[in-house]
């Protein structure tokens, strides 16, 4: 016998359309705050920064192939990694298959690392994606939008390794790097628009301000169990090839 | 010269911390929402459900597949969003499908199984499922009442004379509506915690919360008059010239 509580389908109804009314709210205020977002002011980038692609060097104005819109998620590969950073991972998978559709909305979506392109390179073949993925090795453009920190700086400056999440040591463990290189770069969104030829950024979100790349918690939070991962958060998501 | 609102950084700054702290709030709701949602009472599935699967003949029990959660997509075909004879997958549960393979190793891999459904014979769902490409289970309740029970399609009788769709009483239902539905089993128990319809199945839809951080939104006069099948896309941009 389970112990959770049983309830006729009746009793579950009612129940399930009190929770609907919550539900529909929340969906309504999510449609508010991407309204709020739309509002927010824009802010043109003046540097030239220059990106490591797989069609060569190329200007942020060119990364968006032609779209008005480009988001670029930041992720987590340092020079030092070996390789890319599982939770990054797991939220790239669900980028990947959506391509048509966010292309049809004049968005382009791609990946941008610190690590040398033909590591990326390397780790995308793995990996089986499509997403473009290009390299700011030789570009300020990590450390100017908050996503790459100086390792030395961050040896000198970081808490306690048990002062930060367990998924901080773990994933360094999966990256095959030391916890300051690991968190010396930062996973996050950066959102841009162009418009006539001028490159203005509209938004960046970091932190479980990237939920929304997470396709598998939202229904997690559908589940009857929940996330069901406590203060280990994310410490059970592996590569895709890795589940047993 | 754009004709939107331009700001120094440290202007953007300050809007875009204000606009945080909204959506903090906003995401710890959800978080009070999806603790409200386990809080739901079970019910236990009296009724044997039988599917037709790639593996034979499969009971509800079945399709948990080993694991403790089954997260059913009660997938509209032969009947849908821009439906004929040569797609006959609902062009919007096909845009929701398309989020499925990504996500699948992660869910498999934290105790959850994901099906879909449909009323139509496993041969033709097979059929269209390799047009897309697809991975996920996809099993045939042809025949059973599993779709209509859980409150995803209606019988003749009650698109004359009105049934439940999304917890509200609907005059004349069509024949199929899109939805999901979530199970637990326990000691060999099958129980229903949850169902889902209508904007609720969105939580599905990734593309749409990466839209909703884009400048133009979701930029559509009509929801879904842009939906086109991952394969269509090409094909639309012609028709517009």
């Amino acid at each position: 016998m389970t112990e959770h509580r049983i309830a006729t389908r009746r009793e579950w109804q009612s129940e399930r359309d009190a929770l609907l009314a919550e539900e529909k709210e929340h969906t309504r205020r999510s449609d508010e705050l991407a309204q709020k977002r739309r509002e927010l002011p824009w802010v043109r980038v003046e540097k030239e920064y220059r990106f490591d692609a797989d069609n060569g060097t190329r200007t942020l104005a060119e990364l968006f192939d032609g779209r008005s819109q480009l988001l670029i998620y930041h992720f987590m590969f340092g020079p030092g990694y070996e390789a890319g950073c599982p939770t990054c991972s797991s939220m790239v998978d669900g980028i990947d298959g959506l391509l048509p559709h966010l292309h049809a909305r004049d968005l382009t979506a791609l990946l941008v690392s610190r690590a040398p392109l033909e590591k990326l390179q390397a780790y995308k073949r793995r990996m089986g994606w499509s997403i473009p993925w290009v390299s700011s090795a030789n570009s300020d453009f990590n450390f100017d939008f908050g996503a790459s920190f100086d390792v030395e700086q961050m040896r000198k400056q970081m808490p306690p390794e048990d002062q930060l999440p367990p998924i901080a040591s773990h994933n360094a463990k999966a990256t095959g790097t030391g916890l300051a290189e690991y968190i010396s770069e930062m996973f996050g969104a950066s959102v841009f628009t162009l418009q006539d030829g001028s490159v203005y950024q509209t938004y960046a979100t970091t932190g479980r301000g990237v939920e929304f790349l997470m396709g598998y918690y939202p229904i997690l939070d559908r589940m009857p169990k929940g996330r069901d991962e406590g203060e280990a958060f994310q410490t059970w998501i592996r590569r895709h090839d890795e589940y047993a | 010269m754009t004709e939107h609102r331009t700001a120094s950084r440290d202007e953007w700054l300050a809007a875009r911390r204000e606009l945080l702290d909204a959506e903090k709030e906003h995401m710890r709701r959800g978080d009070e929402l999806a603790r409200r949602r386990q809080e739901l009472p079970w019910v236990p599935i009296e009724k044997e459900y039988v599917f037709e699967t790639d593996e034979g003949e499969t009971t509800l029990t079945e399709l948990f597949d080993g694991r403790s959660q089954l997260l059913v997509y009660h997938f509209m075909f032969g009947f849908g969003y821009r439906v004929d004879e040569e797609n006959p997958g609902c062009t919007g549960c096909s845009f929701v499908a398309d989020h499925f393979d990504a996500v699948l190793p992660h869910l498999n891999g934290h105790h959850v199984t994901l099906v879909a459904e449909s009323i139509a014979p496993l041969q033709e769902l097979s059929r269209y499922k390799d047009r897309m490409g697809w991975r996920f289970p996809w099993v045939s309740s042809l025949g059973s009442d599993f779709k209509y029970d859980f409150g995803a399609a209606f019988t003749e009788e009650q698109q004359r004379s009105g049934a439940e769709y999304n917890f509200r009483h609907v005059d004349q239902p069509p024949p199929q509506r899109e939805g999901m539905s979530a199970f637990a089993i326990e000691d060999g128990v099958v129980h229903h915690t949850y169902s889902t319809y209508d904007r609720g199945v969105e939580q599905l839809m990734g593309t749409y919360s990466y839209l909703d951080v884009a400048p133009l939104g979701r930029n559509e006069e009509a929801p879904a008059d842009w939906w086109r099948r991952h394969d269509e896309y090409d094909a639309r941009e012609e028709d517009a010239e």
